[in-house]
């Protein structure tokens, strides 16, 4: 008995070790942090252009930073791929990331080039707004709201889904970009009154605009190209921004410090910013703006021209000190309030 | 001439094989395997590290191999047995020790060489404690003991006490600053909320009183004695008061600990009334008590919190299609309850069921012959038998309860639970020290709740007088009870059929609750991931069930049968795995294994231990369960005719559990398949589980997927299971509801 247990121990430890084993053409670990599908298709299509393994893990982009803080002394990852631009910041300040010069650095939009400053690599581009379910606001009788400060008017309670910051850098970067619009003293005055209309607070970025293409709330805070997908998947949804200035986000690239397989990395880096590999997001059924100015935009992908989109001051609100007093003072004076 | 029976010294004992062999193995293992790795994979060492290279250099080593040696050594010198089992502990102890050491030193992750020394030398101070009459058992038994303590210390121990430091031990300084902040945050209590104008503990503490006084009237009206009202009159203001204070209240702790009570009374008031029903009820609706009670084993966890956003959502079915309402009520605790409700009644339907079943006949037939009737009978017989065991229910539904993540996660409508907040602050605001002091604030509520039920009331057997079950035939139930009984759960069965229903009906239609048209997309969408990673989740669980029954077994074993020092912790700490929410130990292993030489973290390695240790106090209940039902004396006999315990145990007592073993195997398997609180914080590249993959799919509102891999899912375990309850019922053992328990 004790044998045949020590031999089944033995085989499996043995089938696990060798899963373990590395390929023979090199391969790399990335942490991915937009849709799933996208990091299928980055998965299948990266060997087929350089030979190499690639595999991922996906989290959400708050939960990748948590996981790259808890494993920065043996890091298992070689690239975080995708995710809001905030937590790249803080990786880089963390030094759990380096910046790396891609091959195709000229090739970039420069505006969001210059925006995050060394600190990280812009992958694409996104633009805050929301996804308006029409449907329900009829039924209510109630118009779409026009800015920030609108959503907070009594008639619209219940109605209204935004992410939690906590969790979710969408969130965030709605609080930050109130801030940068209001003044933070008017910015949480407006959250406060907003808090009686909210149904969930999610926990997902791209949850509100699930949440509105279902009909649970009217209004969902998400980045308009995660509305978009939903107009596309066919929830009866149309998407909005708010005209007295909206945020974006500059979707983040970063090479790992101490990666396990660095020139790997480095490689796919150069790969991802690649028009080839860029088009992939919308194979993906991912409609943000692409960073290297030579990748065809989607057609159905929101235009900066089309929204008033404010100055955003990355290097700012993507310092660690400022983002975690933000979002701790919206724990303490937003979240628990009673609605 | 009688045959005086002179004792003569018996010749100084020949060669010990199983030192001379435990010996060799660990020498071998110490000077040819590389005590290194250089990273993460399990099957890449560090160079120049084996036990010849470090010898010279590591003195810390150096002794272990020699103590390993000398203890193989003992083992060929003839000397007296105690002397050869005192040697050999000594050379065992020091060897461990110094190796420890030596492996925590050198902090490079653990290699095979350092494994096996270790091991090894742990089995050498086995085999002495044995021959060295410690144990009063023979070495394979010895051996078995310490390395269970061992592996129980480093896998669930070590974890746990890798959280409590984190909460205050924030980078290498010891502090209560976390631990006061967390507190104070409104995300864990917060009574006196400053936003709203009223008085929160003012108006707790009015309300209370008021109670207070009413149930101390009502008490005294009733009994007219003091005790009583004493009691109930402090139960009330304590209780009374705090319960108020917390409904009034926001945060983690007020919506897990109202969760709790509120799931625990419904689930075990159900649980009781289906119990009751199952086994005296004379309607033919009792049969489908047996499989509608194995659903929630082999549900996904939060499937029916998806099904319930589905139907009763703003849009949902029910709520809109069917009642016209436009209300998002369920979104949040009610939601959580329901659900919570729907998935452990039956866990507390069996626990009950095994109470009631073994409730003594002939007290009831006595109360009948003196002219009661049959309500009466129930008042007064039966339910006073059954406290113990309803207490029992309670208990563990609130473990459950407050434990549980999935539900929250997914119906919680964005409000904190203790399990969710661990999960958040780890991997939203970054804190693993904040992670911590949630952790070991859910920590302390569950084994408060385990220890009671543990000590207090699964010790006391209150159902039969005599210990031996009545005979005579089961009194029928009050008409109107059976009757209504009967409604309740018919109701409850059409609940059951919708919700999942309406999985199913998810996924093969286009959009869920929109376009209804019937596809097979999603479940093509599965492959490639959704396949692979059902495979693989079924491949480690397959994988994990293995060693997590045979340790199960092993150690109920150990704790039935052999009286050694420490026992009782050993089962203990075993059974710290019940107590455990999932969420806690899983940041406990990535703080325990996620440096030095036990890293373990990024490997499919770690998901398998997390499996094994997470399952094995269901074996280790089942085997404690079915192992005291044999009599002794059949081990005895094989003891006498010269078998050693391994022999004893794999001839005598595995051909008689055989069925507890194997409904052990597929219990692990299950729960492996849907675990995932806790391998959330484990999933590496290679390894992505079923239930974390639906997870991202909600998330992702491709609900269509979700539900497929969902579907999938519960088809598939409720074919292991009627697979087991076909083999159960050939070999002849009913399935109890220790395997069962959570």
């Amino acid at each position: 008995m004790k044998r045949l247990v020590i031999v089944c121990l033995v085989l499996a430890l043995g089938a696990i070790g060798s899963a373990n084993a590395a390929p023979a053409g090199g391969r790399v670990t990335v942490l991915c942090s937009p849709n799933v599908e996208w990091c299928d298709l980055l998965k299948a299509q990266f060997p087929k252009a350089t030979g190499m393994q690639l595999d991922f893990v996906r989290l959400s982009s708050g939960e990748a930073l948590a996981r790259l803080r808890a494993e920065k002394a043996n890091p298992i990852f070689d690239v975080w791929f995708g995710g809001t631009g905030d937590p790249h910041f803080v990786a880089n300040e963390e030094g759990l990331s380096e910046f790396y010069k891609p091959k195709a650095w000229d090739d970039l939009r420069g505006e969001f080039r210059d925006a995050v400053g060394g600190k990280y690599i812009p992958l694409y581009i996104g633009i805050l707004g929301w996804a308006v379910n029409g449907r329900l606001l009829r039924e209510k009788n109630l118009p779409e709201p026009k800015t920030w400060e609108e959503m907070a008017d009594p008639r619209y309670k219940g109605l209204i889904a935004y992410p939690n910051p906590n969790t979710s850098g969408t969130g965030y970067t709605m609080v930050a970009t109130m801030v940068q619009v209001y003044g933070e003293p008017k910015a949480f005055d407006i959250l406060k009154r907003m808090h009686k209309n909210v149904a969930e607070y999610t926990r997902a970025g791209a949850a509100p605009g699930v949440l509105a293409g279902r009909g649970e709330v009217a209004v969902g805070v998400t980045f308009v190209h995660d509305a978009v997908l939903q107009i596309l998947s066919g929830f009866p949804v149309t998407y909005g921004s708010a005209r007295d200035g909206t945020g974006y986000e500059i979707g983040g690239l970063s090479l790992i410090k101490n990666a396990p397989n660095r020139t790997n990395g480095m490689a796919f880096i150069d790969w991802a910013l690649s028009p080839a590999a860029q088009v992939l997001a919308e194979e993906a059924k991912s409609y943000q703006i692409p960073s290297n100015s030579k990748t065809p935009v989607p057609k159905v992908a929101p235009r900066f021209q089309d929204f008033n989109v404010i100055k955003y001051n990355f290097v700012k609100y993507g310092t660690a000190s400022v983002r975690d007093a933000l979002v701790n003072r919206w724990t303490k004076e937003i979240f628990p309030l009673p609605k | 001439m009688a045959g005086t029976a002179v004792v003569t010294a018996r010749p100084l004992s020949r060669i010990n094989a199983t030192l001379v062999g435990w010996g060799a193995v660990t020498l071998l293992g110490a000077l040819l395997l590389p005590w290194a790795r250089t990273g993460r994979d399990l099957g890449v060492f560090a160079p120049q590290t084996t036990g010849f290279d470090l010898f010279s250099r590591d003195w810390m080593l150096g002794v272990a191999v020699v103590c390993a040696a000398i203890a193989g050594a003992v083992g060929t010198v003839p000397l007296p047995l105690f002397a050869r089992g005192r040697l050999a502990l000594a050379a065992g102890v020091i060897g461990t020790i110094t190796a420890a050491w030596s492996i925590s030193a050198r902090g490079a992750p653990m290699g095979p060489g350092a494994f096996i020394t270790i091991l090894g030398l742990l089995a050498l101070i086995g085999i002495g404690l044995a021959l060295g009459g410690y144990l009063r058992a023979d070495a394979f038994i010895g051996v078995c003991i310490v390395w269970a303590a061992a592996f129980v210390m480093i896998f669930i121990l070590y974890p746990l006490w890798a959280v409590l430091q984190a909460s205050v031990f924030v980078k290498g300084r010891f502090t209560l600053d976390v631990v006061r902040e967390t507190i104070q945050s409104p995300s864990f209590l917060l009574i006196n909320n400053p936003g709203t104008p009223e008085d929160e503990w003012h108006m707790a503490l009015v309300a209370g009183a008021i109670v207070t006084v009413v149930v101390a009237v009502a008490v005294f009206a009733l009994t007219r004695r003091v005790r009583p009202t004493v009691l109930w009159t402090l139960g009330a203001a304590v209780g009374g008061t705090s319960l108020i204070a917390l409904y009034l209240g926001f945060g983690a702790v007020r919506n897990s600990v109202m969760l709790a009570l509120v799931v625990s009374v419904v689930s075990t008031g159900l649980g009781f009334l289906f119990a009751v029903l199952a086994e005296r009820s004379r309607l033919p609706i009792r049969r489908l008590f047996g499989p509608v009670s194995i659903l929630p084993i082999i549900t996904p966890p939060f499937v029916l919190g998806l099904a319930i956003i589905y139907l009763l959502g703003r849009r949902g079915f029910i709520t809109y299609q069917l009642l016209g309402l436009s209300t998002t009520v369920f979104f949040g605790p009610l939601g959580v309850a329901l659900a919570q409700i729907l998935a452990y009644t039956p866990i507390a339907f069996l626990i009950l069921q095994g109470v009631v079943q073994a409730l003594n006949v002939s007290l009831e037939e006595a109360a009948e012959t003196l002219g009661a009737n049959r309500w009466h009978i129930l008042r007064t017989v039966v339910w006073p038998l059954a406290r113990p065991g309803i207490a029992n229910a309670f208990l563990l539904v609130a473990i459950e309860s407050l434990a549980d993540f999935g539900n929250p996660i997914v119906v919680g409508g964005g409000k904190p639970y203790l399990a969710t907040e661990v999960f958040f602050s780890l991997i939203g605001r970054y804190n693993p020290n904040e992670a911590a002091v949630f952790g070991v604030a859910l920590l302390m509520m569950t084994l408060a709740l385990f220890v009671v039920q543990n000590r207090w009331i699964g010790k006391a057997s209150y159902v039969t007088v005599t210990g031996k079950p009545g005979q005579g035939l089961t009194r029928p139930l009050p008409r109107a009870l059976d009757l209504g009984g009967t409604g309740v759960f018919v109701l409850w069965v059409l609940v059951i059929v919708v919700l999942y229903g309406s999985v199913a009906v998810g996924s093969v239609t286009k959009l869920w609750g929109f376009d209804n048209t019937f596809t097979l997309a999603h479940l093509k969408g599965l492959s490639p991931t959704g396949w692979a990673v059902f495979r693989t989740t079924a491949v480690l669980s397959a994988v994990a069930a293995i060693p997590s029954t045979a340790v199960g077994f092993l150690i109920g074993y150990l704790v039935t049968r052999v009286t050694f020092p420490g026992r009782d912790m050993l089962e203990f700490s075993s059974m710290l795995s019940f107590a455990t929410p999932g969420t806690v130990m899983g940041i406990g292993y990535i703080l325990a294994f996620n440096q030095g030489p036990l890293l373990l973290t990024g490997t499919t390695f770690v998901i398998v231990l997390a499996f094994v240790f997470r399952n094995m106090p269901v074996a280790l209940r089942a085997g404690v369960a079915s192992i005291y039902q044999i009599d002794r004396s059949l081990e005895e006999a094989s003891t006498m005719l010269r078998a050693g315990s391994s022999t004893t145990l794999r001839r005598v007592v595995l051909p008689l559990v055989r069925a507890a073993v194997l409904a052990g195997l597929v219990f692990s398997f299950v729960r492996a398949m849907t675990a995932i609180s806790q391998v959330i914080f484990l999933i590496t590249p290679q390894t992505n589980l079923a239930t974390t993959q639906i997870l991202s799919y909600v998330n992702y509102g491709t609900v269509g997927l979700a539900a497929a891999l969902s579907w999938v899912l519960v088809v598939f375990m409720a074919l292991v299971n009627v697979a087991l309850y076909q083999i159960t019922r050939r070999l002849g053992v009913r399935q109890t509801a220790e395997m069962l328990k959570p």
